[in-house]
């Protein structure tokens, strides 16, 4: 059974209440009949219980008239006179019969019984009742007497002859048939019983009425007092107004009393039939009443039912829209609404799915989405990720704002679209977008990616504007650089970023050249370790002195001897140091190195000044200024003999803060040198601001100074600016004698290069250079 | 004292009491303060007295009339001759189971019974058996007794000083009622105060008596 809805309850509370209030009326009308039959019933019972006495007192009457009659004749008389005994006896016996007496009996004057039809040849005894006959004379002597198990009306008329003579004694027996026959006569209650009490003994049924009720047996047993006035009672499950009335009785005899009882249930009887009929309505009323809610609230809940079904589903995410029900009804307009619903709900969550998973400028798939389409199962193993890169973008949203770089970004994807045709094709950041191939390899990737640069290479054009847009397209492979999502993303866009950079604007990913290679990460641990045990080492380069042909200063190198990965280069560790916080203390190893390299040289007569390179970190640190001042005095070398290279790009990150501390460097005594001066954002108006000393020219310059003309004129250019800013310059890179020669001819202060010498060992370097002095 | 005085007096007066006597009155009520009548108050001793003054024996008539005998109670001395007469124009059937006398007549209308000799003391209930209330007494003694009046008093005159014992019966005594006794002494010019009897009756039987409607 469903669980009781609304209806169900409203329609049962409503049975429930009529068949309450039928059930109450149907109890009062019961009651009220019930005790108007009671009131009744007493009121007839006592009438009754008046007539039964009234007759029972008619039939000693009648009894004693008869025996009256026939205490006269003669031939009684007579014998009574003369004594004859035989027909005294015969006499009794035959008026007997005519009164309907059980038993006559003759008793003398002196109270003893001189006859007696019951005994018929018995001496004389004294009669047992004396005391019925003491008034004999006065007027009718009548008692009800009980003897034997049987109850008796004795009726004592006397016998004149003329004079009193003797006393006739009738007993007429009080029966069930003498009460069957007196009910019949008249009115009498149907449960009419003769009771006596024999000394001693309880009460007892001697005597009962026709009928088939009864009252039952031993119903009275135990009362000492019989109820004079109509009283309730109960016996064997049935309902009786009782009452009891006695009669007249001779002295010490055991007591008779008459029972008169009213059958309630019996009266009831003509009313049950119509409560039956009211309790069977009843009935048929709840059934059918119980069984119309039952179908009404199937009705109801099985659309309902069928709702929440639906919403279960929905909640689920099947949105589906609910069967149809064609109802007009409230379920019906509730489904209609529940269907509309759903299928709001249902476009409302493609909405944000497609918001959550899609690019709103492009209207492509997100990075998560594009995650889930690489990941999803492919057919063959070789797959490969293209991104797209428009590189210019941050530099046109500064230019011409976003909107108009979002519309670029829009024709971008399109374009993009167009190309990829079927295939997956998402935007993942910003800058980039990606073309997943899950069929295709090296080959047709490399072909698409050309047609892709094609594509894009025209610029955007929109009103006056025309835009390039930068393209560059990273390659990565599956399986051979990865093959999930993430992995292959993260080298699609190393490679994209190394194409930004290359001519072409197409690079391949290459796990030797990933500068991010998760690898890196665990050097810093034994970085630690190699700045701890000694692993790490100073090499120096040579700076020669071109004016004087004497190598008077050295650039220190760090090199990094791995015990298991072998030589690590620069390179490899020193970003990775600069990004995970550890280059203050790589710096202070550096720094102090080379001052206790410098000291012992000094001592030994050279004081040769050695540069260090200092990173963009460094200069961000406040105590960089006080530390190296603090090595500077331990180690006891004047602070001029230590040279510090920054970039151009280290100054340029923060420009004040990175100013403020060279300038405390440099108050300090120490010796400032910009490196790889010439590829970096080189800004003349930072130059002039820097307390630098030294500028060193970047080596892209130099290594083919011998062959272009243009580098020759940009190193001339820079060297002349830099002596009119009263600036030492250095050249890098210097790797043939030519080059050598030309900067030596444009009055270049000190070159550094191959064709000097490489960077090596200081006992090497101490060894080559410091002995007997400087050779080039 | 007063006995010496009774004794002289007797002497003295003695014709003269027996000329006078003394009288003694019986008063006899029915128990409920009514007059008794139709009591019979015997003077049982000393009887020997009266003895001498016994009349020649009688002939005592029973009349029947209105279908009741008359009188009620006749008293009668042993020896004396009893007659029944039907002055009814109806039939009447005399009878009696007594012990003193047993007899039987059927007396048509006018006619009267032949004269019946009573011996011997005793009661004698006599009844008719066509009309059962109908019922009288034949009261026989030898002993002085008188028949109580409807003011219930019986006289005895002449008597002489001393003392007395009564009996008082009536018809209407229960069976086996005994009657009243009484004892008096008799003196000269002793006043007529009754000397009062109660006795305990049933109803009168007689015509007046519907048993049928005794509630029976």
């Amino acid at each position: 059974m469903p669980h009781l809805g609304f209806r169900l309850r409203v329609a049962l509370f409503f049975v429930a209440t009529i068949i309450a209030v039928q059930a109450l009326t149907a109890g009062l009308g019961y009651e009220v009949a019930r005790r108007e039959l009671v009131r009744q019933g007493g009121a007839q019972l006592e009438a009754n219980s008046n007539a039964f006495v009234a007759q029972m007192d008619d039939i000693a009457t009648r009894v004693a008239s008869s025996v009256q009659i026939l205490s006269q004749d003669y031939g009684l008389r007579s014998a009574i006179g003369e004594q004859d005994h035989g027909t005294v006896l015969s006499i009794l016996r035959n008026h007997g019969r005519r009164v309907g007496a059980t038993r006559m009996q003759l008793v003398g004057l002196d109270g003893k019984v001189q006859a007696d039809t019951a005994h018929a040849g018995a001496a004389a005894v004294p009669f047992a009742r004396a005391t019925l006959l003491q008034g004999a004379f006065d007027g009718r002597k009548a008692a009800v007497v009980a003897e034997n198990g049987a109850v008796f009306w004795q009726v004592v008329v006397p016998i004149y002859a003329p004079q009193p003579a003797g006393l006739v004694v009738a007993s007429v027996p009080i029966d069930d048939k003498l009460l069957s026959h007196m009910q019949e006569l008249s009115t009498l209650p149907r449960d009419v019983e003769m009771m006596t009490r024999p000394a001693g003994k309880p009460w007892s049924v001697v005597a009962h009425g026709g009928g088939e009720a009864r009252l039952p047996p031993g119903f009275f047993a135990g009362n000492d007092h019989f109820p004079d006035a109509p009283v309730l009672a109960q016996s064997g499950g049935r309902e009786y107004l009782v009452l009891a009335r006695s009669f007249p009785q001779a002295a010490g005899d055991p007591e008779v009393a008459a029972v008169l009882g009213y059958s309630l249930d019996e009266a009831l009887r003509p009313y049950r039939s119509v409560w039956l009929t009211w309790a069977g309505l009843l009935v048929l009323g709840l059934v059918l009443g119980v069984l119309s809610s039952l179908l009404i609230a199937r009705s109801v809940s099985r659309p309902v039912e069928a709702l929440a079904a639906a919403a279960r589903r929905i909640e689920a995410g099947d949105y589906r829209a609910p069967e149809g029900m064609r109802r007009n009804d409230e379920i019906g307009q509730l489904a209609t609404s529940f269907q509309a619903m759903t299928v709001a709900i249902g476009q409302r969550e493609e909405r944000i799915r497609e918001q959550a998973l899609h690019d709103a400028v492009t209207g492509l798939p997100n990075r998560v989405a594009s995650q889930a389409a690489i990941e999803r199962p492919r057919a063959t193993s070789e797959a490969t990720l293209v991104m797209l890169g428009i590189t210019r973008l941050p530099d046109i949203i500064k230019t011409v704002g976003h909107a108009l770089g979002d519309r670029l970004m829009h024709d971008a994807g399109r374009r993009l679209s167009d190309l990829a045709g079927s295939r997956f094709v998402g935007r993942v950041s910003d800058t980039q977008f990606v073309l997943w191939l899950p069929d295709a390899g090296r080959t047709r990737a490399t072909e698409l990616a050309s047609r892709l640069l094609d594509a894009l290479g025209r610029p955007f054009v929109e009103g006056d504007f025309s835009i390039d847009m930068g393209p560059a397209i990273g390659i990565a492979c599956a399986p051979g650089d990865g093959e999930d999502a993430a992995t292959l993303l993260r080298h699609a866009e190393v490679a994209q970023f190394a194409a930004a950079g290359s001519a072409r604007g197409l690079a391949f990913y290459d796990a030797a050249t990933d500068p991010h290679r998760p690898d890196r990460l665990s050097l810093m641990g034994d970085l630690r370790e190699a700045i701890d045990q000694g692993q790490l080492t100073l090499h120096y380069q040579p700076k020669l002195d071109l004016s004087s042909g004497r190598v008077m200063a050295a650039e220190a190198l760090i090199r990094w001897q791995h015990p298991r990965r072998g030589l690590v280069p620069p390179d490899a560790f020193i970003g990775v140091a600069e990004e995970t916080g550890n280059i203050g203390r790589l710096t202070r190893w550096v720094v102090n190195d080379a001052l206790a390299r410098a000291r012992s040289w000094t001592e030994a007569g050279h004081p040769i000044n050695i540069a260090v390179n200092l990173s963009a970190r460094d200069l961000e640190d406040p105590d960089l200024t006080r530390r190296i001042g603090d090595l500077t005095a331990i180690h006891g070398v004047p602070t001029s003999i230590l040279t510090l290279e920054v970039t151009e790009s280290a100054v340029i990150a923060d420009p004040a803060r990175a100013l403020q501390e060279l300038r405390r460097l440099a108050d300090l005594g120490f010796k400032i040198a910009v490196d790889d001066f010439g590829v970096g954002q080189s800004s003349f108006a930072y130059l002039r601001q820097m307390p630098i000393h030294e500028l060193k020219i970047d080596k892209t310059f130099i290594r083919n100074l011998a062959s272009d003309e243009g580098d020759r004129v940009v190193v001339r250019s820079i060297v002349d600016l830099s002596h009119r800013l009263g600036l030492r310059v250095t050249a890098e890179g210097a790797e043939d004698a030519a080059a050598l020669d030309y900067l030596r001819e444009v009055g270049c202060d000190c070159a550094q290069g191959y064709q000097i010498a490489a960077a090596m060992p200081a006992l090497a370097f101490a060894e080559r250079f410091l002995v007997d002095g400087p050779t080039a | 004292m007063r006995r010496a005085y009774q004794t002289l007096a007797g002497l003295v007066l003695g014709l003269a009491a027996n000329a006078y006597g003394g009288t003694l009155v019986v008063h006899v009520d029915d128990g409920h303060g009514h007059p008794a009548d139709s009591a019979v108050v015997t003077l049982e001793s000393p009887g020997g007295d009266a003895a001498a003054a016994t009349p020649a024996p009688a002939t005592h008539t029973i009349d029947q009339r209105d279908e009741t005998f008359i009188p009620y109670v006749e008293v009668m001395r042993p020896g004396e001759k009893v007659v029944f007469r039907n002055s009814d124009n109806t039939r009447h059937q005399v009878y009696s189971f007594s012990e003193l006398k047993r007899f039987e007549y059927v007396l048509r209308p006018g006619t009267s019974s032949p004269p019946l000799t009573i011996d011997g003391s005793g009661i004698i209930a006599v009844g008719c058996n066509i009309h059962d209330e109908m019922i009288t007494y034949l009261f026989v003694t030898s002993a002085p007794a008188r028949v109580t009046g409807k003011d219930g008093n019986a006289r005895f005159e002449g008597l002489a000083s001393g003392s007395y014992q009564l009996r008082v019966w009536h018809p209407q005594l229960k069976p086996g009622d005994q009657g009243a006794r009484l004892e008096t002494v008799i003196a000269e010019g002793s006043s007529d105060t009754p000397l009062k009897a109660h006795l305990t009756l049933l109803p009168d039987p007689r015509a007046s008596m519907d048993r049928e409607h005794m509630g029976y």
